[in-house]
């Protein structure tokens, strides 16, 4: 802790205090984008294949969330989610209220919502463009219609998927700022508290940026190492 | 039908200035988008890193940290700017950044980072030979660029044009945060003092809803325009 | 001279991309109703050369002389650079290149294409623009076509087209960068017959190709160049018919 302290000495605005304020948003953050990233691939994976079927009631609803999610600003459906969970008749007698009372929950189910509906298009636009051929093959082999979706169209929809993914990684990682508005103490949100504390508008939020970039750097670079691996059988052969 | 508690006209009014907003930032960050473009393809080693550090970082950090940056960045800025003045030469002149100049001046020079990507991808994709036949037929480089560049370049970059437009005009929602009284800020204002969040709120997703549908319509129909002479796309 | 200015003069052209020389010093001299072809194997740098004379490349060396007028130069830190774009831009008014890949301009009609250098490079009016676009495309067989945008058009229509484009700047000189290389063997046929025409009316030109017949039937001058060097030049009944050089000879066997 000697180099620590060493090295914070000499500036008023990043005292160990307030590495701890960042330290404990980044954690908020990462959970925030996490959790919201893992339950909407869960629910963007069924949704994603019932958004291709010919059944005008199953893919017309599944349409209409996707269009009318991704069609307004993430803001809105926070403050929806936030000011009107209270409205739900009798949920404030229920073993949920405690948590949805605090920003984190509404923030969590507004982020999942969004990247759900992101994500449904991304796999749905996959799964549309996999090659014709691939699947008269599975066809002519016997495979059902469940087991072609499963072993043929889905494999390769998956990585196909994968660059437009991690894009939306990165955005629900810079959306996710958002959290603070309504008063989350997130990376940003700690910024803002760094911010109104000492009135220095340059160092709270440049190191936020910074924090925020090397995460982006982060995430691109996990995503490159996957393409790399999972699509090099799309890559001409080289030597 | 639908009561709005006296919020109405103030409601239309914050949705006046969204649109304003989100129209002059598109403005500005096509501006800056073309400028970044021909700096990222120009031979001046200087501009070309300048233009990479400018769409790296902006595209690597979330909008609203880098509004508040801009935002509360700037107005100390000013404040430093303007004290100086008054210690120096005793010009007592203050400065109060404009909320909306400042949210046009943010969401552009964020969003011209994105269309500096957009166009110069799209001024990759123009045909080589194209430019060369301007050129050898007496056409001096503006008259090229206005001419065959440009309106061959546009046919590219409209797809991503139009989603740069729809995230930015869902960005334009951000600027509620740092003090600009759009249609969000009157909502969540009024959802607050009137205890009805769904009466405010879903008019203006509605609204949002609204002007991404009219845009997409106006998107395809100039797209169907620039693809002239390309055969059915 | 002074009063009849050469319409093209190059002296010893050089021009190297890299670590390769591509030409060595070539020179060429197109007085009014020449008709000279560049021939030559891939390589030998008959486009390249072609394509320094409108300065599409810049040449490392040499002098280029249009309608009397030097071509100014100056040294940058990107190699050899014109001093004056203003008067490549006059010069190049003066030189219109028809293109092996056509390069019609894909988001312009037919005749939209003919007259948007006449109008905005000439200052020509658009009427009159638009009259002597109509005559060129019927010289080249495409009235029915001026409407039609280049994507709709068959590659034989697309070039004959081009040169209408080309025609319509009234230039001194006319330069052809392999025009029939990239159309079916069945639509050459038409384009050569349009040169053919332009070659009886007393047109300027400088064609690089590969269609002997037509250096046979039409040229003036005949160039065989090869490896950046000239190899052999003369009428084409001395070059293509009696050709001294080994290289020309084996060049010109395979197809007599």
């Amino acid at each position: 802790m000697e180099w620590f302290n060493a090295l914070l000495a000499g500036n008023r605005i990043f005292t160990p205090n307030t590495i701890g304020f960042y330290w404990e948003g980044l954690v908020t953050t990462t959970q925030l984008v996490f959790l919201s990233l893992l339950v909407g691939l869960v629910l963007a994976l069924p949704l994603a294949i019932l958004r291709g079927s010919k059944h005008k009631w199953i893919k017309l609803p599944i349409y209409a969330f996707t269009y009318v999610f991704r069609g307004t600003p993430l803001l809105i459906q926070l403050y929806i989610i936030y000011y009107g969970v209270v409205f739900f008749d009798g949920i404030q007698e229920t073993f949920l209220w405690p948590m949805l009372r605090e920003a984190f929950y509404p923030a969590l189910i507004a982020f999942t919502l969004n990247t759900a509906a992101y994500t449904t298009e991304i796999f749905h636009g996959a799964i549309k463009s996999t090659a014709r051929g691939e699947i008269e093959a599975a066809r002519a082999y016997g495979m059902s219609p469940g087991l072609t979706m499963r072993r043929i169209i889905l494999p390769s929809a998956f990585r196909r998927a994968l660059p437009a993914y991690g894009n939306e990684v990165i955005f629900m990682l810079h959306a996710s700022a958002i959290a603070s508005v309504v008063t989350l103490m997130d990376l940003t949100g700690a910024a803002r508290f760094v911010y109104a504390r000492y009135y220095a508008p340059f160092e709270a939020f440049l190191f936020a940026a910074a924090v925020y970039l090397c995460l982006t750097f982060a995430i691109l670079f996990f995503f490159r190492y996957l393409e790399k691996r999972l699509l090099a059988h799309l890559r001409p052969q080289s030597g | 039908m639908l009561d709005l508690h006296g919020y109405g006209p103030r409601l239309l009014e914050g949705a006046g200035v969204t649109i304003q907003l989100a129209v002059l930032s598109l403005i500005l960050a096509i501006v800056l988008g073309l400028l970044t473009a021909s700096a990222k393809m120009s031979r001046n080693w200087l501009l070309h890193k300048v233009a990479t550090l400018y769409t790296t970082v902006i595209r690597g950090v979330p909008d609203l940290v880098l509004m508040m940056l801009l935002f509360f960045g700037g107005q100390m800025g000013l404040n430093v700017l303007t004290d100086m003045l008054y210690d120096r030469y005793g010009v007592d002149w203050y400065v109060n950044l404009n909320a909306f100049a400042a949210g046009v001046l943010t969401i552009g020079f964020i969003f011209g980072a994105y269309m500096g990507e957009t166009f110069r991808g799209a001024f990759m994709a123009v045909d080589h030979g194209q430019i060369e036949a301007g050129k050898a037929y007496g056409m001096s480089p503006w008259l090229v660029f206005r001419r065959i560049r440009f309106p061959l370049m546009m046919r590219h970059a409209l797809p991503g044009l139009s989603n740069n437009w729809m995230v930015l005009l869902k960005t334009t929602a951000l600027v509620s945060v740092i003090g600009l009284t759009d249609m969000v800020r009157v909502a969540a204002e009024a959802s607050r003092a009137t205890h009805e969040p769904f009466t405010f709120l879903l008019p203006v997703a509605a609204i949002y809803l609204l002007i991404a549908s009219v845009s997409e319509w106006l998107f395809a129909r100039l797209q169907k325009r620039y693809n002239v002479g390309f055969g059915e796309h | 001279m002074a009063d009849n200015p050469i319409p093209l003069e190059v002296r010893n052209i050089k021009k190297r991309f890299g670590d390769t020389e591509v030409l060595k010093g070539l020179s060429l001299q197109a007085r009014k109703g020449d008709v000279i072809t560049l021939i030559g194997a891939s390589g030998s740098g008959k486009s390249t050369f072609l394509r320094c004379m409108n300065l599409l490349e810049q040449p490392d060396e040499g002098d280029l002389i249009v309608h009397g007028e030097t071509v100014q130069f100056k040294q940058t830190r990107h190699g050899r650079e014109p001093a004056d774009w203003k008067q490549v831009v006059r010069m190049r008014a003066k030189l219109s290149m028809v293109f092996q890949s056509f390069n019609l301009w894909a988001h312009m009609t037919l005749l939209e294409n003919v007259i948007e250098a006449p109008i905005h490079v000439l200052g020509k009016s658009k009427k009159e623009a638009i009259e002597h676009g109509h005559t060129l495309l019927e010289r080249v067989g495409l009235t029915e076509r001026a409407d039609a945008y280049p994507a709709q058009m068959s590659g034989g229509q697309q070039q004959r087209g081009a040169i209408a484009r080309a025609l319509a700047m009234d230039p001194e000189v006319m330069l052809f960068d392999e025009p029939t290389s990239a159309l079916d063997p069945e639509l050459v046929g038409d384009v050569l017959k349009v040169m053919h025409g332009l070659a009886d009316e007393g047109r300027t030109m400088v064609v690089v190709t590969h269609e002997m017949g037509f250096a046979r039937d039409v040229s003036s001058q005949v160039i065989y160049l090869h490896q950046g060097l000239v190899e052999e030049a003369g009428p084409p009944q001395d070059v293509l018919v009696n050709p001294t050089s080994p290289r020309l000879k084996q060049f010109l066997a395979p197809k007599y």
